[in-house]
């Protein structure tokens, strides 16, 4: 009884065995640390990779340092004409941007409807939500497919962009959010004269910049990783974005493993470092709506 | 709540509509978008009963009808006992996704659970280290995850042979053989699941670390005075109370691997001999190189029950009786 007085700590380093715990320590950062190399070997075999030469990459067995360091690689890229790499960069960012943009914007505005106002129809229109939110994109994929080739949009960024302005999840978690926000708010701007936009825009907006973070994080990271529906819709070069672009060049480039490594380095690096800077947020929705 | 009855009340009828208009302003607007999702889903349920072509005119309503035939129950009678080219491989993709599935739950929580809570016992500044390095996949365009991990799987120059050599093994074609297999799965799928587990791995852990985070520390501070020894607090306290992260986490990671696409049809695209031919690239090339989009639209159709059974699995599961 007198043991559970005294600080937890004390206790525990009164337990002989100091050597245990050592081992033990080292045991799982051993473990942990193996876990990372599993992890982080293949980046590292992908950047060097696209430093060796062509020939150097096909060697059996292979190096693991490039023998001979060069720059060739990426200075073919560069001067590829049919691989005009920031047009792609910027059809990518056109998608993810609008994508973005238009479901921040939907979801707030539907979400604080659902939250804070009351009408006839709202559990129906609600429940409709909800419904949405459990169909798989590829029931309606073929249909959506036709629709496009009805309305020309083919080959058109904008065909990416129709089908994802609302989105139900990010409804769903924005009246969650909506709903903790007190009323009393909102009725003194109504007192003091705001129209019901005013309200939306000043007042409401204002409040929702932690959830909207991490709903538009996680979207951008969608759209711009989404590699089945662009591979559908966009089927002319010039308009594709980049991972079909990269399995494309990929498939006109065989047998220049190192080449095909340098065009990979230079598609998803630069954008994993964004994702890393904003990777609190990208965890923390994770973590809280447990979609990804 | 009393305070805004009586707001409403004093600035009379203005305020209730301007309320109505913007609900308006914001549902109409809604409804005709949502119609369209409405539409897009009764056209899919409705293709899943007609052997519907793009290549073909068809009827005058939605091209269905006259060259795109109605055949009601035609296409699911096919694929259960239909021995036509098609049927077969609807089969084997079924089978090549449960496969899939049932191969890449356990090995993902056999990884996943052990280092997120080996993670969780470590100092905090590591802790945030390890974390977004473990992390960097799930980031990761699987388009790339696909294109690296084919260069490790190269027959001659691939890092994987290379260690195989090393040891003095036989190396393997791995993405090509269609003969080798281990446990009755060909070594094409072990290879795509391998790919697939290190690009997701990352996800199920930060999970499961939230997870752990949440059990308070008296519970297991309490059982290690009490004399128990970190496993048997692993068993008896940790594993039962995160029990229903746990269920969530089954039934994601099995959601998605029953969607999985991108690193297969890059890495492999069915090959070697149908081997990894899954549902979803059987449905792709069925409505998009095949222009079969009847057909294909059945086979959504069944891998959407699949995917419902396991939500509604799920819903029922992860009810708890308890809580902490």
């Amino acid at each position: 009884m007198a043991a559970n007085t005294f600080p937890v700590s004390t206790v525990r380093a009164a337990k002989p065995v100091p050597w245990g715990k050592f081992f033990s320590r080292f045991l799982i950062y051993f473990v942990l640390t193996l876990g990372l190399s599993f992890t982080l070997l293949p980046f590292l075999m992908m950047i060097l990779s696209s430093f060796k030469t062509n020939v150097e990459v096909l060697r059996v067995p292979p190096t693991f340092w490039p023998e001979t360091f060069t720059f060739e690689n990426y200075k073919t890229i560069f001067n590829d004409p049919d691989l005009p790499l920031l047009r792609f960069y910027g059809n990518s960012a056109f998608v993810a941007i609008f994508n973005v943009c238009s479901t921040l914007f939907t979801s707030s505005l539907i979400g604080y409807m659902f939250a804070k106002f009351e009408f006839p129809g709202k559990k129906i229109l609600f429940g409709w939500f909800l419904t949405m939110m459990m169909i798989p994109t590829q029931i309606t994929m073929i249909p959506s497919y036709l629709i496009l080739a009805k309305l020309g949009l083919i080959n058109s960024l904008w065909g990416l962009i129709i089908f994802s302005a609302v989105d139900a999840f990010g409804i769903f978690m924005l009246r969650q959010f909506c709903e903790t926000l007190p009323n009393e708010l909102i009725d003194a701007a109504r007192i003091d004269g705001a129209s019901e936009w005013q309200i939306y825009l000043r007042i409401i907006l204002p409040q929702l910049g932690a959830p909207l973070a991490t709903l538009g994080i996680l979207g951008f990271m969608h759209s711009w990783n989404a590699y089945l529906w662009p591979m559908i819709v966009l089927q002319k070069i010039e308009v594709r974005t980049l991972p079909i672009i990269l399995t494309w060049f990929n498939s006109t480039h065989t047998g220049q493993g190192a080449l095909v490594m340098a065009a990979t380095v230079l598609i998803i690096m630069p954008i994993l470092f964004v994702f890393l800077f904003f990777q609190r947020w990208i965890v923390q929705g994770f973590t809280m709506t447990g979609f990804k | 709540m009393t305070d805004k009855r009586k707001a409403g009340k004093k600035s009379a009828g203005g305020l209730a509509i301007a309320k109505r208009r913007f609900v308006t302003g914001v549902t109409i607007p809604l409804l005709l978008y949502e119609s369209l999702g409405i539409f897009v889903l009764g056209w899919a349920f409705v293709l899943m009963f007609f052997d519907y072509s793009s290549g073909r005119v068809g009827g005058p309503i939605l091209g269905l009808g006259g060259t795109n035939p109605f055949i009601g129950f035609g296409h699911f009678i096919e694929m259960i006992k239909g021995t036509s080219v098609e049927a077969n491989l609807f089969r084997t993709s079924l089978k090549n996704t449960l496969i899939f599935a049932v191969a890449v739950l356990p090995l993902n929580l056999a990884i996943t659970l052990p280092l997120a809570w080996l993670l969780e016992s470590i100092g905090s500044r590591f802790k945030a280290l390890y974390r977004t390095i473990y992390f960097l996949p799930v980031l990761t365009s699987s388009v790339g995850v696909a294109l690296i991990w084919m260069s490790m799987y190269d027959p001659q120059a691939g890092w994987i042979n290379a260690i195989i050599r090393f040891f003095g093994g036989t190396p393997v074609s791995w993405l090509s053989d269609p003969r080798a297999g281990f446990a009755g799965v060909s070594v094409a799928m072990w290879a795509v699941i391998l790919a697939y587990l290190w690009q997701d791995y990352g996800y199920n852990m930060v999970i499961f670390i939230a997870a752990l985070q949440g059990i308070p520390h008296e519970l297991k501070e309490a059982a290690l005075i009490d004399g128990a020894n970190p496993w048997q607090v692993f068993r008896k306290i940790t594993i039962p109370l995160i029990r229903p992260t746990m269920l969530f986490v089954c039934v994601m990671t099995m959601l998605s691997s029953f969607q999985v696409f991108d690193i297969i049809q890059v890495m492999t695209n069915g090959d070697p001999g149908n081997q990894t031919q899954v549902l979803m690239l059987d449905i792709y090339k069925s409505a998009f190189r095949y222009q079969n989009m009847g057909w294909a639209a059945a086979e959504s159709f069944i891998l959407f029950l699949i995917v419902m059974t396991v939500t509604i699995i799920q819903m029922r599961l992860l009810r708890t009786d308890w809580e902490y």
